[in-house]
């Protein structure tokens, strides 16, 4: 047993050594990336060019020193906020909806004290939806959904909640999978339903953690809506955009502010929280 | 008197709640949220999902992508375990001599490394881009940054978790700070380390499929090129090679997390 | 019909894999008594208990429940009805406050939205009170059950049996994880209110005297096999030592 973990580490070991070095090769050998020309006369120019615009150097309308454009980030910064609400409010009611059969205890009876075969079939469904959901990052699912829907904060929600509740989904049914099931059991023997259990036993214990699951990924949905937007669905993401193809780089700037204050609030509000719940 | 403590999570959960119904009015629900077509697009995505194209040219296309998305995010991400290895150490403060240096140390790179993470890897792709123009750098570094960013973080706190006393019994056989870096936390921490890294890992095929937004190729640029076209039954080949190499990564990195628990 | 038999055991035998768990048992129980179940560990007091609390199924024999199999009680709000249980006390809700807990014991007889609606304003409350003064801890119906000392908790859950009401307790090793005042505080409310109550006990207990200061009737099981039945004030020293004496002298 002690020389088969052996070498399956050293294994994935130099596999992984094998991994980078081709990486590294395939990106300077065959791409025929140099490093160097990175910093070629012209790339340093143009970088300094766009730096210099990102401050704001030598241009007349300087959006961040101009208090219409504040307001108008203004607004952006509060859909964009309420973006992210609806997005992890529309992940957690699914996760919800969800949650009880994808657990495995659930799934073969340990917990509810009941065995049915076709929970097995629910669970299998399910964990599938989750994988298919945490495998597809967030921007390719905006880029579907806004096929469907009209521009604005909701398809963005959409996409960013169809990614999340399959991550939602996984981590929640495990904090269920970890419960003690004894106090389960006694409540079964003092007569209570399924139903009952689930309120009286399973909830009270699992919600907490699920609350710190849910405000961990509201913070990590913050610092995507950014991305989402990039492909039209709303918020300071599709300003962003715009401002990126018109060239107005002190505009850029404001934005970036703005989005930085946003996600140092959420991780803030995270953080605290954790202690708050417990 | 009713205890606090029984009723505060009612009111949070009222709290959270009413912000939900609060960020539905941020939508426009008079004017229909549906594209006038909406529902046929739908349709004709949902059913291409199960009829994706497996034509050959379309398959080595999608294999070659896969490779770039794989080889950005290792590259990426080798990139990212040096950065978060010395900024990480430097950020746990274990190397610094006093409490006031320690204190300085901590604060001040530990806000490096926010704002590294601060930042997601798309817009660092496009501010990269527009600075450096297209160079698979810009991926790679798009990626380094804030994984080097949230794997610092994580490792800082994993190192400032280590028990005290091993460390208290080094420092008196006389080891120096370097010294009990590398026998003390470093080894008790880094089986933590390589576990989260692998899970990171995963979260960075992810990235570096997005990365094509910016022009930078791989699976999310096939993707978005099939979209464009209409070509849906080949946009859900790329995304079934996504979600393989995800799935096949996450199988890894959990035998590695069981065998290395053992 | 206060002597009434309610329960009866009859030939109950349960085996694990290759080790016999119990082997042909049988006793009545008459309605009231409070019996004690003691022997070395290992002897089958656990498979006992949890037969009689149909966590498991007897591989032969059968259990009477007042005058019916106890397979015929597979309701389990009919059951909880006849028989309650009481553990060590890791067996209440920890995030829970106090007083759902004890409202808990009334599950078997509310319907869904009652228990639902309960949780965000306690229904019954003047009752569930009441079983919290018999137990001592009015003042504690607020609190997160988690933050009550182990002592505490299980008062909690004799408060719970109190809401529940049921015909016979299982006890099983309730005082095991508690410190001798506590355990004693524990097992004196216990038989008081059973006896108050015309409930019947039957406890497993690792402690030979709490068996004979609380209980009337002491049930010694050895290796699966009854080793002796007898009223608390008949068992003899000499008994009990053969009965935690390792190897049988033959």
């Amino acid at each position: 047993m002690k020389k088969r973990k052996f070498t399956f580490l050293t294994f994935s070991f130099y596999a992984f050594l094998l991994l980078i070095a081709a990486s590294w090769y395939f990106v300077i050998g065959v791409k025929n990336a140099s490093f160097l020309e990175l910093f070629s006369k012209e790339n340093v120019a143009y970088a300094s060019k766009f730096f210099k615009g990102l401050f704001g150097v030598g241009q007349e309308e300087i959006a961040f020193l101009n208090r219409d454009s504040w307001s108008y980030a203004f607004t952006l910064t509060i859909e964009t906020l309420q973006m992210s609400i609806m997005a992890i409010g529309f992940s957690t009611i699914v996760m919800f909806l969800t949650v009880i059969p994808a657990a495995r205890n659930v799934a073969d009876g340990t917990l509810t004290l009941s065995r049915k075969w076709y929970r097995w079939v629910v669970f299998g469904l399910i964990r599938i939806s989750y994988i298919f959901s945490r495998a597809i990052p967030e921007l390719v699912w905006a880029m579907i959904i806004i096929f469907i829907f009209k521009p604005g904060i909701l398809p963005g929600a959409i996409a960013l909640a169809l990614h999340n509740f399959g991550i939602l989904g996984k981590l929640c049914a495990e904090v269920i999978e970890d419960t003690d099931s004894r106090p389960i059991r006694n409540l079964a023997s003092a007569g209570a339903g399924r139903a009952q259990i689930l309120m009286y036993g399973v909830l009270p214990t699992v919600l907490p953690q699920f609350l710190t699951y849910i405000l961990y990924r509201w913070e990590v949905i913050m610092r995507t809506t950014i991305v989402v937007g990039f492909v039209g669905a709303g918020g300071l993401g599709q300003e962003f955009k715009l401002s990126m193809s018109f060239f107005h780089y002190t505009e850029i700037t404001l934005l970036l502010i703005c989005y930085l204050i946003l996600v140092i609030i959420a991780d803030f509000i995270s953080e605290k929280s954790r202690f708050f719940v417990k | 008197m009713l205890s606090f403590d029984l009723h505060k999570r009612k009111v949070l959960t009222l709290f959270l709640l009413l912000l939900f119904a609060w960020s539905l009015f941020g939508v426009n629900w008079q004017e229909g949220v549906m594209h006038s077509s909406g529902i046929g697009p739908a349709a004709e995505i949902f059913a291409a999902m199960f009829t994706p194209d497996l034509s050959l040219d379309i398959l080595i296309l999608a294999i070659e992508s896969s490779w770039l998305t794989l080889a950005y995010a290792t590259a990426g991400m080798s990139l990212a375990l040096i950065l978060a290895l010395i900024i990480g150490i430097l950020a746990s403060g274990v190397l610094a001599s006093g409490k006031r240096s320690r204190t300085y140390m901590k604060g001040s790179f530990r806000g490096v490394l926010g704002f590294m993470r601060a930042i997601h890897e798309l817009v660092w792709a496009w501010l990269f881009v527009a600075s450096f123009g297209l160079s698979p750098y810009a991926a790679i570094f798009a990626l380094a940054i804030p994984y080097g960013g949230i794997l610092g973080r994580i490792f800082a706190d994993m190192i400032n978790d280590v028990p005290e006393e091993p460390i208290l019994a080094l420092k008196a056989t006389g080891a120096s700070r370097l010294q009990c870096l590398f026998y003390g936390y470093l080894p008790s921490v880094k089986n933590s380390m390589i576990s989260y890294t692998m899970y990171r890992y995963e979260c960075a095929v992810r990235s570096s499929a997005i990365m094509s937004f910016v022009g930078l190729g791989g699976l999310g640029y096939q993707i978005q090129l099939s979209l464009n076209d209409l070509h849906y039954d080949e946009v859900w080949t790329f995304i079934y090679f996504l979600i393989i190499l995800v799935i096949l990564i996450d199988g890894w990195s959990n035998m590695l997390r069981k065998r290395m628990q053992l | 019909m206060s002597n009434q038999n309610i329960l009866e055991i009859n030939q109950i035998s349960k085996n694990y894999e290759r080790k016999i768990a119990l082997s042909s048992l049988s006793f009545i129980v008459e309605k009231g008594e409070l019996i004690a179940l003691i022997g070395p560990s290992g002897a089958g007091k656990t498979t006992l208990l949890n037969l009689l609390a149909t966590i498991l199924q007897p591989d032969s024999g059968e259990v009477i429940v007042d005058g019916k199999p106890i397979t015929q009680y597979a309701d389990q709000k009919k059951r909880a009805k006849k028989i309650g249980i009481i553990r060590q006390q890791f067996d209440l809700v920890g995030q829970l406050a106090v007083i759902h807990n004890v409202l808990a014991g009334r599950l078997a007889d509310w319907g869904f939205f009652k228990s639902l609606f309960s949780l965000f304003i306690p229904q019954e409350k003047q009752v569930a009170m009441k079983a919290l003064e018999r137990v001592g801890l009015p003042d504690k119906a607020y609190e997160r059950t988690s933050n009550l000392s182990g002592g505490e908790q299980q008062r909690v859950a004799l408060a719970r049996l109190l809401m529940q009401k049921p015909e016979i307790i299982l006890a099983d090793e309730p005082v095991a994880s508690l410190d001798p005042a506590r355990a004693d505080d524990i097992l004196d409310m216990l038989t008081k209110i059973a006896k108050e109550e015309h409930q019947t006990v039957i406890a497993s207990l690792h402690s030979v005297e709490y068996a004979r200061k609380y209980f009337t009737r002491l049930i010694a099981l050895k290796n699966g096999e009854l080793f002796f039945d007898l009223p608390a004030e008949h068992v003899t020293d000499e008994q009990l030592q053969d009965l935690y004496q390792l190897k049988e002298l033959k």
